[in-house]
């Protein structure tokens, strides 16, 4: 039987089937199968707390993931902007995000990448910020100047006081998981929750 | 019920779709320039980003395209649709999905899942519909009156079995309890470039294929070409999803995987493009470019060769550190979705309106116009979205820059991406007074019925 697969809609319908479902199965089902550290591990990571699952449920609501990354890439460059008073940030692994049932890699950088951004800020400075990124009031001065000029950040001033709270409780957990804030003598801080 | 109806509804809803769209692509571009613009809850700026890009693909673009297909089939065919109640109904449930989707998301109730955030149960309506317009288009093949199946039908079938796959991995395979992480990014990732990839591409790709030959009244170039151009791309394309995750916290060789397949996809778009540039070239000198028509389809094909060469190259690790989570990838997404897929989409509103409404386009110099200042006003358009991009890239190597120091560098480009983003704004109304004069406007000269060609 000769097949004319131009002629034949069952023939077109299958080929067409079967060529993207190779590279289907190959790049969805084939990866966690072969490499594991997408899915689990055998380090010690971080288990949200109710508060901080509240927190998570109002950054995906709001949408922070449009203008913040939460990966510092294999480059020089991202563990150089994203580290800490000369500490270099260590690159993001897959191992860090298993216990994340949301994924918020992101795609684009309108604003800073908040993968290692847990600790780097007191709870109270991200309060002020969520209010109005562009003037955090007399607590934090820096903030007037060229950040009252450039800043795009919306203001979530619409928020309610428990919901930036709980907001802030999350973001106080990005990069806890690997602990890499070291202090002068090389312990680490471990100081997330101020 | 009468013939046709089908392919109007979706097609008027669509148009009216594409202009919410672009309200929120203007109030995004707005936002980054003034950011306390419509400071409220429901307008914040991720919101609005979410609104305008929902909007554009599944109510405008995919709508558009399947109100497209419900004409062009039926012609292709020579048949008719196989059911035209069960088109309205599609187009019907389809827009009650969107709609609700669309109100969803003013609400904050959103899925994780970029191009996916509609969140269940419309999600749920949408791939529903899918399986409706699924079950027409193999359904009007299957009553065909002719032997052979041309590229457009090709196209569609593929484009109809990939986004069923495609669609459900993204939107609920993704969602699964176990799905987290990385693997999670994963998934997701697959749809949103497969969304581009194996919705839009092939479903842009299928109305060119039949408007380009029709409109210049010339056979297609080369059926090699086409060959060659759809079987590739059907392999190819599927493998490019970890592409976003290049230097990211993803196995190395996945990105590797992606990388040459990205690569590869020049083969495909090279095809494609030598075959419409070919019929261009062979068609009759003195009309190929009269009318609004055959221009959209010749800016759209340049739009479409200029988005696939650089996604090619922005895929190689040295060139993706530079122009990875900056504007530049803005842009390169806006050249695929408006530049290629939605020109070619308007070039077949303007085709399709005239016949559905049994006379002539409203105004041909209107639809030069809306052309003109579209096509003037999407090239700098894009190309401050590139040049901001790569300002931003290159800024960011430097530590010293503190990061609202490389924000402030891209003021003037944002400045420059709201005011041609306008003229983009103004020219979508010369096209819809002109479309809805086509269906509902009184002509001057209503003499102009009799020479129409009857649909």
């Amino acid at each position: 039987m000769k097949i004319d697969v131009e002629k034949s809609l069952l023939w077109t319908s299958v080929a067409a089937f079967i060529l993207f479902a190779i590279g289907a199965v190959m790049t969805t089902i084939v990866p966690p199968i072969v490499d594991k550290t997408l899915w689990t591990t055998d380090r010690q990571i971080h288990e949200y707390t109710e508060q901080e699952m509240r927190g998570r449920a109002i950054y995906r609501s709001e949408g922070c993931v449009y203008c913040h990354t939460q990966q510092v890439r294999h480059l020089a460059s991202d563990q150089r902007r994203y580290g800490w008073r000369l500490v270099e940030a260590p690159p993001s692994e897959a191992w860090e995000y298993v216990n994340d049932k949301d994924h918020f890699l992101g795609t684009k950088r309108t604003g800073p990448d908040l993968a290692r951004v847990g600790g780097k800020y007191s709870s109270e400075w991200h309060w002020a910020h969520f209010k109005d990124p562009r003037n955090m009031g007399e607590k934090f001065p820096d903030r007037k100047g060229i950040y009252e000029k450039v800043s795009i950040m919306p203001s979530f001033a619409y928020l309610s006081d428990q919901e930036i709270k709980d907001l802030t409780a999350y973001i106080q957990t990005l990069g806890r998981n690997v602990n890499w804030r070291v202090d002068e003598n090389g312990n680490p801080l471990n100081d997330y929750e101020q | 019920m009468k013939q046709d109806t089908a392919a109007k509804t979706a097609i008027i809803a669509s148009t009216l779709f594409f202009g919410l769209a672009l309200t929120m692509g203007l109030l995004t571009a707005l936002k980054f320039v003034v950011p306390t613009v419509g400071d409220i809850e429901y307008l914040s700026m991720p919101r609005v980003r979410m609104l305008h890009t929902n909007i554009n693909l599944f109510g405008w673009l995919l709508q558009a395209n399947i109100g497209l297909l419900f004409w062009i089939l039926p012609r292709i065919l020579h048949t008719k649709l196989f059911s035209e109640k069960l088109g309205v109904a599609t187009g019907i449930l389809y827009n009650i999905a969107v709609i609700g989707g669309l109100v969803s998301i003013v609400l904050g109730r959103v899925k994780n899942v970029e191009y996916g955030e509609i969140p269940a149960p419309f999600d749920y309506m949408i791939a529903i519909c899918w399986v409706m317009f699924a079950i027409n288009v193999f359904g009007t093949v299957a009553t065909r009156k002719v032997k052979y199946l041309y590229v457009t039908v090709w196209y569609t079938l593929g484009a109809v079995i990939w986004t069923t796959f495609v669609y459900i991995t993204g939107n609920m395979f993704s969602q699964m309890p176990v799905v987290t992480g990385i693997n999670q990014a994963n998934l997701i990732w697959f749809y949103v470039h497969n969304a581009v990839g194996l919705i839009f591409t092939p479903l842009g790709v299928a109305i060119a294929y039949y408007l380009i030959p029709k409109q210049l009244d010339t056979p297609i170039y080369s059926h090699k070409l086409s060959m060659i151009g759809f079987w590739v791309i059907s392999f190819v394309y599927v493998w490019t999803g970890a592409h976003h995750m290049i230097n990211g916290p993803v196995s190395y060789w996945l990105q590797t995987v992606a990388i040459i397949f990205s690569f590869s996809l020049i083969i495909p778009v090279m095809a494609v493009i030598t075959n419409f540039f070919g019929t261009f070239a062979t068609a009759p000198r003195g009309t190929r470019m009269k009318g609004p028509i055959p221009k959209l389809l010749m800016m759209g094909t340049v739009y479409y060769i200029l988005t696939c060469l650089q996604g090619p190259f922005q895929a190689i690790r040295s060139v993706n550190e530079i122009t990875s989570k900056t504007d530049w990838v803005v842009g390169h997404a806006h050249m695929a979705l408006f530049g290629a897929f939605s020109f070619y989409a308007m070039a077949g509103v303007y085709y399709v309106a005239p016949k559905l409404a049994g006379r002539k386009l409203y105004s041909e110099k209107l639809g030069d116009l809306h052309f003109w200042l579209m096509t003037l006003a999407s090239i700098p358009f894009f190309a401050v979205l590139w040049i901001g991009g790569v300002i931003q890239g290159f800024a960011w190597l430097n530590p010293e820059n503190t990061f609202v120091d490389t924000l402030a560098a891209l003021k003037h480009a944002h400045w420059m991406r709201f005011s041609t983003g306008g003229v983009i704004y103004i020219a979508y109304f010369v096209f819809l007074y002109n479309v809805l004069q086509t269906f509902f406007g009184k002509y001057a000269d209503e003499d102009e019925t009799e020479t129409a060609v009857a649909g």
